[in-house]
């Protein structure tokens, strides 16, 4: 019984939808609009994700970060931002990079460190570029290339430096910088290497490894009085079925060495690829927001083009209940009705979602992330959205008595 | 109750009562009404405006709920029934014939006749097979595509009965079938419902035209929500107190018709 009818119910919506093709249009554009923008927002921060993700599969799973515990980008505090680099209060120094390295677990472990100031070459302007200072196996748990020289390594002098192909251009005007001279705060370096272009900016190490100067851990310390203040210090672990055990590890010793103080987060896995960034969170809660509250007024439109068409059809209503329609069947008709504008509605959200994603993404350094997840969410708020505004229609239509419906006027 | 009922009647109505409004309002459409209605009769119900005609089809219908009173169709109880299952029992036992015709304007002919069909579970092609040869009853086969619009008010009726006959009803019921007809239309309407009759089937018409009665091999008249006369009971014992004869009835109706005075009082 119920299969016969289901298919009576969608060639019976699809005529009513075809004799009101222009309100259908308009109430489909309006679910189309909500779920584009979510489909949108779930590729392109997807790809993001999809971005570090792919980055940490080139250096292996058994990658671990160590960071600071930083104020989380919480909705209640947005309006008071953290300051621009969280890192210059890093309670992370060198001896804490002394007990990762000690640990027996760790098979090898490089600290990051940025220091302020900029770079310029000759009398020429200065160029904004991120000062890294690290240890030379920094490439070995980051995957850096280069395209000319090599990288810092334990016998390179302390006045040389390996710099991202964009500062090489902006100091140079050419990659091919290796051997050439700029001054880092006053003090000479020389070019050693020329890492290769990478164009992502997004990566776990949160730098930009394009426009970015690497100097050696030394120097480094030198341009900080001597002190290490170590914003991340990128572990690899010996065997990637401990690091649950080896993050509890270093957890535990680098809070004994601040005086018990659990002021940093080791990070593995997924949890590296979740983006820390407080803008970049804020950013993508609203416009999900955003999103959602369209798709709510979209679902409005539905309801309301569905409760105008239960009016028009009352007379219809009672016939097709004095002729043996029960009231489930008369609210699956204008449920199923319902269900096919979102449907067709979900359907061009999802495929204008992924239009205006990728046409966001030519002014974006990643491409968005193309997921099964992501059709079947935009596919479940359809569907969703459908039963939710499309009920209160049906029912109304199902409970009108049938002696009523039929007296009604044309 | 159930062992009472004769199993070779279709419609068994016993002590109905049909209430509309509440407190000063009150007023009962049907009031205590016995009804037997047998396989194969042809019934005219006849009577003034408001007497109750229209809301007793209803309650057969199942389309309208007595207030109380017992109601059984082919031997089944189906005055206590629930929504869904009375929307079965529509669909199984009774087809209805409005005076409006209620044809779905966006559905051509054959789709409107093979509706019924939907609701007792046949599918599709066959649907319209049965429907296709149910127009071909009517002479209304050349006329299956066409859409309610482009027929005439006889023709929309033909199509009507022929919905409310598709499934193979135990009953028929027509509320002022011809009402919206003219005099040659209404006529051919008639013989329809007339041949359906011949053919063994059930038809309970509600009427307010004396001369369609001619059709009816049994003419009820009701007055005040009860049976007033039942041409069955002629020569039998008087079962209500308010009985009269038919000829007179018909007098009074014809001058009902004639007087700008209230039907009530026409007939009293």
């Amino acid at each position: 019984m119920i299969r016969p009818l289901l298919f009576e119910h969608i060639a019976t919506a699809r005529e009513s939808l075809r004799r009101t093709r222009t309100r259908t249009m308009l109430s489909v554009i309006g679910i189309a609009i909500g779920v584009a923008s979510i489909t949108a927002i779930l590729a392109l921060s997807g790809g993001i994700t999809h971005v570090i993700d792919k980055q940490i599969k080139n250096t292996g799973d058994n990658l671990l970060i160590v960071k600071p515990k930083v104020q989380t980008a919480d909705s209640a505090n947005f309006t008071n931002p953290l300051s621009a680099n969280q890192y210059t209060t890093s309670p992370l120094d060198e001896s804490d990079l002394e007990l990762v390295y000690k640990n027996e677990n760790v098979k090898m472990a490089a600290p990051l460190m940025t220091v302020g100031g900029t770079v310029k070459y000759n009398s020429g302007p200065p160029v904004n570029a991120t000062i890294l200072s690290t240890t030379p196996s920094f490439t070995e748990t980051s995957p850096l290339v280069l395209s000319d020289g090599q990288f810092i390594d334990s016998v390179t002098l302390e006045n040389t430096a390996v710099l991202g192909a964009q500062t090489a251009i902006d100091l140079f005007g050419t990659e091919q910088a290796v051997g050439k001279s700029f001054k880092l705060r006053g003090e000479n370096f020389t070019t050693i290497g020329v890492i290769k272009r990478q164009q992502s900016p997004i990566n776990y190490n949160n730098v930009d490894f394009d426009s970015s100067v690497i100097i050696s851990f030394d120097s480094g310390k030198l341009f900080n009085h001597g002190i290490a203040q170590i914003q991340q210090i990128n572990v690899i672990a010996s065997n990637s079925a401990n690091l649950e055990k080896l993050r509890d590890q270093l957890t535990k010793v680098i809070s004994k060495n601040h005086s018990g103080d659990r002021d940093i987060n080791v990070l593995i896995g997924k949890e590296i690829t979740t983006p820390t960034n407080q803008l970049f969170n804020f950013m993508r809660t609203m416009l999900a927001m955003i999103a959602g509250i369209s798709l709510v007024v979209g679902g409005i439109g539905v309801m309301n083009i569905m409760l105008v068409s239960v009016a028009e059809r009352v007379r219809e209503i009672g016939l097709r209940k004095s002729v043996g329609a029960t009231t489930g069947s008369i609210a699956a008709q204008f449920l199923i009705e319902a269900l096919i504008t979102c449907s067709i509605g979900g359907f061009i959200g999802f495929i204008s979602g992924y239009a205006v994603a990728f046409t966001a993404s030519r002014f974006l350094p990643y491409d968005p992330l193309f997921s099964w997840d992501i059709l079947l969410t935009a596919l479940l708020l359809s569907i969703g959205i459908g039963i939710i505004f499309g009920l209160y229609p049906a029912i109304r239509a199902a409970r009108k008595q049938p002696i009523e419906s039929l007296r009604h006027s044309r | 109750m159930n062992n009472l009922v004769d199993n070779t009647s279709v419609i068994d109505i016993r002590g109905l009562k049909k209430r509309f409004g509440l407190g000063d309002a009150e007023h009962y459409a049907i009031d205590g009404l016995d009804l037997r209605v047998n396989k194969g009769e042809f019934i005219a119900i006849m009577g003034p405006s408001g007497c109750g005609k229209t809301t007793l089809l209803n309650i057969i219908a199942l389309l309208d709920i007595a207030t109380s009173g017992d109601y059984f169709i082919n031997g089944t109880d189906v005055s206590k029934l629930s929504s869904a299952k009375r929307a079965r029992q529509r669909a199984k036992h009774i087809g209805f014939v409005f005076q409006d015709f209620n044809l779905i304007n966006n559905m051509n002919v054959i789709e409107n006749v093979a509706l019924p069909l939907t609701y007792s579970g046949v599918r599709g092609t066959k649907r319209l097979e049965t429907a296709s040869k149910m127009l071909a009853n009517f002479h209304l086969h050349e006329r299956e595509y066409y859409m309610p619009s482009q027929l005439s008010g006889g023709q929309s009726q033909r199509v009507a009965i022929a919905r409310a006959l598709v499934t193979n009803p135990s009953l028929i019921l027509a509320d002022e079938p011809t009402g919206n007809l003219d005099s040659k239309a209404s006529h051919i309407i008639m013989e329809e419902l007339s041949d359906i009759h011949k053919r063994g089937n059930t038809i309970i018409m509600v009427t307010h035209n004396p001369d369609l009665t001619a059709y009816a091999d049994r003419v009820i008249t009701m007055l005040d929500g009860t049976i007033d006369t039942d041409t069955k009971d002629i020569g039998k014992e008087k079962k209500t107190t308010k009985k009269r004869p038919l000829n007179k009835l018909k007098a009074a109706s014809k001058k009902k018709k004639q007087s700008t005075k209230p039907p009530k009082e026409s007939v009293k």
